[in-house]
């Protein structure tokens, strides 16, 4: 950023104070509809009937989607992971990035335009703002007046709605790391605990920052997405292309005119794409980084084609070469399957997979065997050695076992405290465990030794551990 | 405003990824705090971790963007009798 500031002049430095940031003007994008449009809308409330219904979704007594932070247990349906399956976490981070290079590769920045909880949750305040303050006109004249009884019982609605609904989205979000139910009568009755009250204040204020003011800023600004996307684009990438070639030059005219014998292109120019614009650029300059996909432009365009009587898709989704070598929609839909796109989603099913039957043949028991730290080894009578150890036994499962404890490894090794264990659903329980073994039944100092813990209902639940069998 | 933006975002998003990983690997029940157990729930342990880790990423931001200014700027800075004609970049 500093490459861009001019050479300072030492001899008059009084003369170089300023400001080397353009000033944000504030972005008024007017409403647009059709068949994007539609989507968007249609991928919003797909998104937030998810994200604000699936936490009050019950099952089998417990809510269905819960990540409990408190008890260290995430709750999916009928999956319940713990710390040690961070494993999955990671296929999961894993296969979002491949979703993302192979989305992007194809069809530009799709999730931007549609699924980004910035543009969703900015959709979203932008219809509260229009149903208060009306469309872009008079929001801008709204914004020109001098404060006045109406501009200020407009604004404060405005406002009040935004944080119902930011409250409401933080209440939510919170919702999911701590039982809702609970925290809902929590809420009812004044006696939320102070950090989910600081988390659902803290995940609202952000809602409504981000969505209400700082809007394109985080696209254009904050967003790391935005900088590098163009390392996933190709020359066969659908993205919102302005024809130039069919729309210049521009110029206003009459519906009946024959602009082509006047030497017109077909973009008349009414500077509508500009407006529905949420980032404020001009897609006729060309692919800009602060372009999100959107496709406003692309309807607000097709329906003054339509209104002009011209073919619509002066704004559309194409591709580089596309535009370079004309190609039809056949050609550009052909272009899908290219070996890019082929090698993105071939890694794509193989980790969903490998991660689907990971998860289906997971066992729902897991062991860890630690040494007791105190003593080594202990010397009993009749020539015994004796080790002590801690089972760490984790009920993966949603279901009660009880489970037997054995050991192997040494001739005539055996458990002298309880063989027995039982452990309720979804639970860790640390077991002590002594071991005793002949003195000369192994060589000295360490000897690999196997615990091995069996569900007493179920033969096939059976963990087999290694430890170290110590001897004097 | 922007500074403080390029200060506070990128250790925001860090410190998110620090939380996880750190609190997916420890145990904040296994904690000490100057030699004893640390007896706060696990969600005040989770949020001053956040807090913690925010502040030490942001600290690192700040480092940077205070080392990123060029010669020049610094020079500048040095010549003015008083430092309140310097560039802000």
């Amino acid at each position: 950023m500093n490459d861009a500031a001019p050479p300072p002049q030492p001899q008059a430095p009084e003369a170089i104070e300023q400001s080397l940031y353009e000033v944000r003007h504030k972005i008024h994008p007017r409403a647009v509809s059709g068949w994007f449009a539609t989507w968007r809308w249609s991928l919003v409330w797909f998104t937030q009937l998810i994200f604000y219904g699936l936490c009050w979704v019950p099952w089998h007594g417990r809510q269905a989607v819960l990540f409990d932070l408190a008890e260290r247990k995430f709750y999916i349906f009928g999956l319940v992971f713990w710390p040690q399956d961070v494993f999955y976490l990671a296929i999961l981070l894993i296969v979002a990035a491949y979703s993302l290079f192979l989305f992007t590769a194809i069809g530009g920045r799709l999730f931007c335009g549609y699924a980004c909880p910035q543009t969703v949750y900015t959709e979203i305040f932008l219809w509260i703002e229009k149903k208060i303050e009306g469309d872009r006109h008079a929001r801008i004249k709204l914004d020109g007046e001098p404060l006045s009884a109406r501009k200020f019982s407009r604004k404060a609605a405005k406002h009040g709605a935004w944080i119902a609904v930011a409250l409401w989205t933080g209440f939510t979000f919170v919702g999911y790391f701590t039982p809702i139910r609970t925290l809902a009568s929590e809420v009812t009755n004044l006696s939320l605990g102070p950090w989910e009250t600081f988390w659902v204040f803290f995940y609202g204020f952000a809602t409504y920052g981000n969505a209400g003011w700082m809007r394109e800023q985080v696209c254009k600004y904050m967003c790391p997405y935005a900088r590098f996307q163009s390392v996933m684009f190709d020359p066969d990438t659908l993205i919102v292309t302005y024809d130039a070639e069919r729309g210049e030059p521009r110029g206003s005219r009459s519906k009946h005119d024959d602009h082509r014998s006047s030497g017109k292109g077909d973009c008349v120019d009414c500077g509508i794409c500009v407006q529905v614009c949420p980032t404020g650029i001009d897609i006729r300059k060309g692919l800009q980084y602060e372009c999100i996909g959107c496709s406003a432009c692309i309807d607000a365009c097709d329906q003054v084609m339509d209104k002009m009587n011209y073919p619509r898709g002066l704004i559309r989704y194409s591709t580089e070469n596309a535009m370079l070598k004309k190609w039809g929609r056949k050609e550009i839909i052909g272009h899908i399957l290219r070996p890019r796109i082929m090698i993105y989603g071939a890694i794509l099913v193989f980790i969903v997979g490998a991660a689907a039957v990971g998860l289906a043949s997971r066992m729902p028991l897991k062991v860890d065997v630690i040494r007791d730290r105190g003593t080594l080894a202990r010397e009993e009578d009749h020539d015994m050695i004796e080790n002590s150890f801690r089972l760490q036994i984790m009920n993966v499962s949603e279901t009660p076992r009880r489970y037997t404890i054995s050991v192997s490894g040494l001739a005539g090794i055996e458990i002298e405290s309880d063989r027995v264990v039982d452990i309720p659903a979804a639970t860790t329980r640390s077991v002590v465990v002594e071991v005793h073994a002949p003195a000369g039944s192994g060589k000295q100092e360490f000897n690999r030794i196997y615990f091995e813990v069996k569900a007493v209902a179920d033969e096939k639940i059976a963990v087999r551990e290694p430890a170290s069998f110590i001897m004097p | 405003m922007k500074r403080l933006v390029w200060v506070l975002w990128p250790s925001f998003v860090v410190a998110g990824v620090a939380e996880v990983l750190f609190f997916t690997l420890i145990d904040p029940q296994e904690l000490y705090l100057f030699g004893a157990p640390a007896n706060f729930s696990r969600m005040a342990v989770y949020s001053f971790g956040f807090f913690g880790f925010w502040a030490i990423c942001a600290a690192s931001s700040l480092f940077t963007c205070f080392i990123q200014r060029s010669p020049d700027e610094v020079n500048v800075c040095m010549a003015a009798a008083t430092c309140k004609d310097r560039v802000r970049p």
